[in-house]
């Protein structure tokens, strides 16, 4: 198990230096910071000036140089905009989003493997039916519609939740329920399918043929099986959460890092740029390196 | 039946029982489109920072009353004279002290000045000072002088921009702003609010807001939403399509100004035909009351009418498409290449219904003959197009937004018409002499210098695509008692904000 662990790590790693690399040179080459940070009408005098103390005057090479070093001490610099350490910014919104994507991740994964787990069971039944027509909706309603109708609906109209923003528990409900649809339905067919296959196979007929009751039948011999596709997808689900969820962010004014980052690109706010996506793909690696545990603990065959 | 009871209960409950708590209450809630990351008083002339800094919590020496017709009026300097040439001398307000209690006397005003400028950091207000030679001297505790070279007639217009702080104020950007104003900040959460609190002892007279509290949501229709559900007291900028309740809804002038700048240095945009058809080939009656809301003004000047010098008599072009295409077949027999494919770039979110406004331009453009194509881009590689250098491979036209609420050209016309101006589209020895002539000559003679400007660049050089003076929307809670006027893009003095 370690050497698989050791094996993820490493190409995982890989793909981080590439990124950082990318990163580096796509941003500071589609545009300049001076322009966007400065009025239109500032001279070229003050535009050399911010340059200047910003570091950006420098060859390219050597602002290279500079990036790479201060990278490895862990030093992201200042945000240009916000006037304080980037990485401190950036940990603000990231401890929002993650308390959003692991407070929806489990709701979803939780709802979504019962469901799933029910309607697998009861091929054809109402409620089988029922979980294939909330999973299809889920699927295709877009986000920012949800939410716009969900504002109208419970904050406007009925008044029982706040409009957006943060504080009370209140706040935190139209959030995750419009978070929570997409993945849900996703989720819950991959578990409903993978259930039927499960529930179709030998291991399942041999236990029945010995008169092993439902309730076993599913929770002891089924799932566990069936589990190994629902583990990636719910990775997958995390891991877009975990990049902040955008369009949700930016309707609620959820203070999390998917619209830092996209401010921060529009802004050409390197720094900041720089350290969301470090501390973004630190939590991915992370969370991969769970779901490979995860995929081992479940299943032996993976161990080796 | 039960449940129907129990939901019709909640719901009296909750509508009952927040008018009441909010009687009782003097704090107001804004809601803003931006987050604010910086509050710092050198950059209040960035219109989201101003809107919380300016007169809240940092001061300035003069200020231009933009909705009355009182002009300059004194705030932290009382009154204000030309003592010789070049130097003004400004008498300060006795009693004023800071939020941090220290008293306020010429040395603050020299020490943010010289902050402002100072390369070390990089101060917005600064570059309204730019290419003037500024000495400021101190003459005793109330007393200040400043000596400009070359003379500047506009200095304490000028000075309605610089906000003052106390003369210990480090040079590096403040998370901790300091002022003599009404409202200290009280507390700042990064990314969900910014809560200002009224001070005891403010030299003037006390705001009836007794604290505001800041929040930003970029979507407009939850702006708007959280207006009329109580979250929020006032929007100041909504969209249109949102601003549906006269009751609570304001549409002002936002002091915007939508334009397509014309680089003449590549044909056919050289030929003046060409650009006058241009011109002749929009209907932008059209625009108003449909894709652009009802209020917004059609353009003759790059500053609203409110500016000084602002010219009546220039008299906007006609839709006329016959004569566009009559003067295209005119500069086309001259061999003006009129064919060529013309770049129209807009930039999306410019302003709510950008890209519709600058699809229909294109057609109406096309529809004369032209050849346009049309490119919206976002703000950075706009940006590209906007400034010089520029992009000179192809015909181009830059869709673009100016803001002017100072009151004064001087702000706008030598960095979009002066041959060395950054955002010029064109050199013309009559403008350049004209914007020099008029910059430093002050009253009536600077008032007509202006107007002689505005015509001649309309109707002489047809130096742009002149479009629309923009109406922005605002919702205002129905317990406050405010109204948005121009001033409302760039500042939003808790002052002025009342209850019913």
């Amino acid at each position: 198990m370690s050497s698989m662990l050791g094996k993820r790590a490493v190409s995982s790693f890989i793909s981080l230096m590439v990124l950082i690399v990318l990163v580096f040179f796509l941003s500071r080459l589609t545009g300049d910071p001076a322009a966007l940070y400065l009025p239109v009408d500032a001279s070229e005098a003050m535009r050399d000036n911010f340059r200047e103390i910003h570091g950006l005057n420098d060859p390219v090479l050597v602002q290279f140089t500079h990036y790479i070093t201060d990278l490895v001490c862990f030093d992201f610099g200042d945000s240009l905009r916000k006037a304080r350490p980037a990485l401190e910014v950036v940990l603000d919104s990231f401890t929002w989003t993650l308390q959003l994507a692991l407070i929806t991740m489990a709701l979803v994964s939780a709802a979504a493997i019962a469901l799933g787990s029910l309607a697998a069971f009861h091929v054809g039944s109402w409620l089988d039916r029922l979980a294939s027509g909330l999973s299809l909706i889920g699927a295709s309603a877009p986000d920012f519609w949800i939410a716009i109708v969900g504002i109208v609906l419970f904050s406007v109209t009925l008044g029982w939740l706040p409009t957006s923003g943060t504080g009370t528990v209140w706040h935190w409900v139209l959030p995750i329920a419009v978070l929570f649809i997409r993945p849900f339905g996703l989720i819950l067919q991959v578990v409903r399918g993978s259930m039927i296959t499960a529930l179709g196979s030998a291991y399942v007929k041999t236990a029945r043929a010995k008169g092993v009751r439902n309730r076993p039948v599913i929770f002891v011999h089924t799932l566990r099986n069936a589990m190994l596709p629902v583990i990636t997808v719910i990775g997958d689900q995390a891991a877009a959460l975990l990049n902040g969820a955008v369009v949700v962010e930016t309707i609620f004014g959820f203070p999390g890092v998917g619209k830092l980052m996209i401010d921060s690109i529009l802004q050409r706010d390197f720094n900041v740029i720089l350290a969301a996506i470090m501390v973004t793909a630190l939590a991915i690696f992370l969370m991969n390196l769970l779901i490979d545990i995860a995929y081992a603990l479940l299943d032996p065959r993976i161990r080796t | 039946m039960k449940h129907t009871t129990a939901l019709a209960g909640l719901l009296l409950a909750s509508t009952t029982l927040s008018p009441a708590m909010a009687q009782e209450n003097t704090d107001v809630t804004v809601v803003l489109a931006e987050e604010v990351d910086l509050v710092e008083p050198c950059m209040a002339t960035r219109s989201n920072i101003g809107r919380i800094v300016l007169q809240n919590i940092s001061e300035t020496l003069t200020e231009l009353d933009v909705r009355g017709d009182k002009g300059l009026m004194p705030r932290l300097a009382e009154s204000w004279e030309m003592t010789g040439e070049g130097t003004w001398r400004f008498h300060l307000r006795e009693g004023v002290t800071f939020s941090d209690g220290t008293a306020f006397d010429a040395e603050d005003v020299k020490h943010s000045f010289e902050r402002a400028g100072s390369d070390q950091i990089t101060c917005e207000i600064s570059r309204y000072y730019e290419g003037i030679e500024i000495t400021p001297t101190v003459v005793d505790a109330q007393t200040i002088d400043f000596a400009t070279e070359p003379a500047q007639p506009i200095l304490p217009l000028l000075m309605s921009l610089l906000t003052i702080v106390p003369s210990e104020t480090p040079i590096e950007f403040t998370r901790d702003p300091i002022g003599t104003g009404p409202f200290i900040l009280s507390e700042w959460n990064p990314g969900q609010d910014i809560k200002l609190t009224r001070r005891d002892d403010y030299w003037g007279e006390a705001p009836e807001v007794s604290g505001a509290t800041y929040l930003f949501r970029s979507d407009a229709a939850v702006r708007a939403a959280m207006v009329q559900t109580g979250e929020a007291d006032i929007a100041p900028s909504i969209s249109a399509t949102d601003a549906t309740d006269p009751a609570l809804d304001f549409a002002y002038p936002n002091s915007e100004t939508t334009y397509l700048r014309i680089d003449q240095n590549v044909a056919p945009l050289g030929d003046k035909r060409v650009r006058e058809a241009l011109n002749l080939a929009l209907d932008r009656e059209a625009f108003i009351g449909t894709i652009l809301a009802e209020g917004t003004q059609i353009a003759t000047a790059i500053t609203p009418p409110t500016t000084l010098g602002w010219n009546p008599d220039v008299k906007a072009w006609p839709y006329d498409p016959e004569k566009a295409r009559d003067l295209l077949a005119e500069a086309a027999a001259d061999g003006v290449p009129v064919d060529t494919t013309i770049s129209l770039i807009g930039r999306t979110g410019n302003f709510p219904g950008a890209t519709e406004v600058f699809e229909a331009i294109q057609a109406m453009l096309s529809d004369v003959g032209f050849n346009v194509e049309l490119q919206m881009v976002e703000v950075a590689e706009h940006e590209q197009y906007y400034s010089k250098p520029y992009v000179e491979d192809r015909p181009i036209l830059v869709g673009a937004q100016h803001d002017n609420s100072r009151g004064d050209p001087v702000f706008s016309m030598y960095f979009k018409y002066h041959s060395d101006g950054r955002q010029a589209g064109f050199s013309d020895p009559k403008v350049d002499e004209l914007i020099e002539a008029a910059t430093a000559a002050t009253g009536d003679e600077r008032s007509a210098l202006w107007s002689e400007l505005f015509a001649y660049l309309h109707d002489e050089v047809v130096a742009d695509v002149l479009l629309f003076h923009m109406v922005g929307h605002a919702r205002v809670s129905e317990r406050v008692d405010f109204t948005p006027t121009i001033a409302t893009n760039s500042s939003l003095q808790l002052s002025e904000i009342g209850f019913k």
